[in-house]
């Protein structure tokens, strides 16, 4: 009895004890999302505002007599008059291995319907990008799985890397064909029980997106066994300005913490252009000025501030982002694709020519480059691809002018030739990555001449049928070419007995 | 400049006129209402709807609303607001409010901030988080 008594009077105590501070303000006025509140004499920057009915919100605006907030959730049951508090709290979201194969929103709220999640750690949304000292350059590779990536734009761990291209020209295909090209490396990685093996894991962050796309997504994710290994970040296009604001922030905090826990993460933010309209929303209802084609004039830093958290640190793991741009009729001069283009180390620019002529992915190897990838790529692929995308822009520009004169040099011809199989050689289907050792002997057959016999209408099948063969005979040979990462002697003679027996029964 | 933001302007500058010292100063007032009542502004309307907002809030900010429940002695009362004077660093004038529905205990609303220590305040941090 006695002990029920103490339980009771230490309750009282505890209540006695707590006085409570809390910064309140009122609801003057609320459209489209956003809250203007009078009062709220406290509020921070970007601190989380709380509403009635548990309703969230994001003071942006602190003017001097009254504060713009953005609310995440529904709207429509807030009104004029109703009081507001600050929390002190920056909005943060779960991070955590809890979250892999989970679809969450923008506050990390499960929205698949498979039950809460049960996260352990939150990280703030906003946070400073890792400075310079803490920063490793980048030298471990990154495998898309797309010969022409891979070979010719290489990716390192935590470089970010931009996929800019018009509508439908296969943006959102190569980031999840990454996606899923991580899970299968994770899969023989992990079985492989290689102390040293680092997984990488992925988060898809889709903004502005229809709901079917990003089922879509979901949907191939699955079926190609990924989505245990990626976070996807949903924010579609019926969800409010806000939401779409803030969830590459919240991505990006999931991968930071990967990345602050000595592991790799890979965040895809699809697309960057809908994120920066959604932006541009929120601030002509919070009537700050805007600039060039209606944006705000911070919209440069909306994205430098989201990309520069990107990195690989000393000592811990990293986040490499892949952020995608859609431009119009190939427009890379319009303001958001210049911005992104000169925050990331890189592009894959993809075209719509290209794309309608059967060339897929569509990536133009002349405008694609990759700043930093190089120093990460593996020596195998550098061995065999190193002088590909010279040889494949000077067979763009060479099949520029063929158009025009019929009579061309034996060399002219042998060049044109050679160009045209390595396009018809780096077609790929979609959701269809292919394994970096393949993809060496892919390109190792082809710099020995293997398919110069063939018509060229067969190069990509006699590929498929090489890589098959290697698949089911040769396992070993590929296992050695994925360990050591280089075709040494003894490599390259393996390389040649096998490719001369594929040869024997591969018949065009 | 838009009009809103002219109105808002306007009052911001009436308002300083209606301080005397910092605090409020209730002749003040009267005057700028005559003089807007004589120059009727573009918006007049709004500017004193811009007015009275900034009103109401210098009004709250010198302002401790002690809303309690049950016996309190005005000593309290004196002693709360003489605390809050110093915390904020300018008088405060001491308005005590009944509010039975509070159970027992405290609130004091200076401006935007609110000091709560009552029974009902802590039922309702006792419910559990849904
Ligand atoms: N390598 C490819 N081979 C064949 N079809 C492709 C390839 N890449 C993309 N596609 C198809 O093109 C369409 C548009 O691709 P998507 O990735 O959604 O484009 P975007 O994201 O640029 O709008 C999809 O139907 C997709 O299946
Ligand atoms: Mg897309």
């Amino acid at each position: 009895m006695s002990t029920v008594l103490e339980q009771i009077e230490q309750q009282i105590a505890r209540l006695q004890a707590g006085t409570v501070k809390k910064n309140v303000g009122t609801i003057r006025a609320i459209a489209d999302g956003v809250a203007l509140c009078d009062g709220l004499s406290e509020a921070k920057y970007n601190e989380m505002i709380e509403f009635p009915g548990g309703v969230m919100g994001i003071a942006l605006n602190l003017a001097e007599d009254d504060v713009g907030c953005v609310v995440l959730g529904d709207v429509s049951k807030l009104k004029q008059g109703d009081e507001v508090k600050t929390t002190g709290r920056l909005l943060s979201v779960p991070v955590g291995k809890a979250l892999l194969g989970r679809v969450v929103d923008t506050l990390g709220n499960p929205v698949d319907g498979k039950g809460p999640i049960d996260a352990k750690e939150y990280y703030p949304v906003e946070r400073i990008a890792p400075g310079i000292i803490v920063r490793k350059s980048v030298s471990q590779p990154l495998f898309t799985g797309i010969m022409a990536i891979d070979s010719m734009i290489p990716i390192g761990r935590g470089q970010r890397e931009l996929i800019i291209g018009d509508r439908g020209t296969g943006k959102t295909t190569i980031a999840v064909d990454t996606i899923i090209n991580q899970a299968k490396i994770n899969r023989v990685g992990l079985a492989s029980g290689d102390k040293n093996f680092r997984p990488v894991y992925s988060i898809y962050v889709a903004v502005g997106q229809k709901n079917s796309n990003i089922v879509r997504t979901i949907g191939a994710l699955e079926a190609a066994g990924a989505l245990e290994f990626t976070i996807i970040v949903a924010a579609p296009a019926a969800d409010n300005p806000a939401n779409q604001y803030l969830a590459p922030y919240s991505g990006a905090a999931m991968g930071e913490w990967f990345m602050e826990n000595g592991m790799d993460a890979l965040i895809i933010y699809d697309d960057l252009s809908k994120h920066a309209v959604a932006y541009r929303q929120i601030s002509l209802v919070l009537k700050r000025p805007s600039g060039r084609e209606a944006y705000p004039g911070d919209v440069f830093y909306l994205h430098s501030r989201l990309l520069e958290r990107a990195a690989r640190l000393e000592g811990k793991g990293s986040l490499t982002a892949l952020p995608i741009i859609e431009t119009l009729a190939g427009d890379v001069s319009a303001y958001i694709p210049t911005n992104v283009i000169s925050i990331t180390d890189g592009q894959i620019f993809l075209e719509t020519d290209l794309f309608n002529q059967g060339v897929r992915p569509a990536v133009s190897v002349g405008l694609s480059v990759s700043r930093v990838g190089s120093a990460a790529q593996i020596k195998a692929t550098k061995q065999v691809g190193g002088k590909l995308k010279g040889e494949l822009a000077q067979f763009r520009e060479l099949a520029a002018f063929a158009q025009f004169g019929s009579d061309l040099d034996a060399k002219t011809k042998a060049q044109l030739d050679r160009g045209s199989r390595i396009v018809e050689l780096f077609k790929q289907p979609a959701g269809n990555p292919i394994p970096i050792e393949q993809q060496a002997a892919t390109l190792w057959a082809m710099q020995k001449g293997y398919y110069d016999a063939l018509p060229l209408g067969k190069v990509n099948a006699a590929a498929v049928s090489l890589r098959e063969f290697f698949v089911t005979r040769k396992d070993a040979l590929l296992t050695a070419i994925r360990t050591k990462a280089a075709l040494d002697a003894d490599i390259e003679s393996q390389l040649k007995t096998a490719c001369d027996e594929w040869k024997s029964t591969f018949n065009a | 400049m838009s009009s809103a933001r002219k109105s808002a302007e306007l009052a911001r500058q009436l308002f300083a006129l209606t301080l005397d010292q910092g605090r409020l100063a209730p002749e003040r007032v009267a005057a700028v209402l005559q003089w807007v009542e004589k120059h009727r502004p573009d918006n007049a309307s709004a500017v004193l709807r811009a007015l009275k907002r900034l009103v109401e809030a210098e009004v709250a900010r010198s302002q401790a609303v002690i809303e309690y429940a049950g016996e309190v002695s005005p000593a309290v009362f004196a002693e709360v607001t003489a605390t809050l004077s110093r915390h904020y660093g300018r008088p405060l004038e001491s308005v005590p409010v009944a509010r039975p529905e509070l159970i027992a205990g405290l609130r004091v609303r200076v401006g935007c901030d609110i000091y709560e220590n009552t029974v009902v305040s802590q039922l309702a941090a006792l419910k559990p988080v849904s």
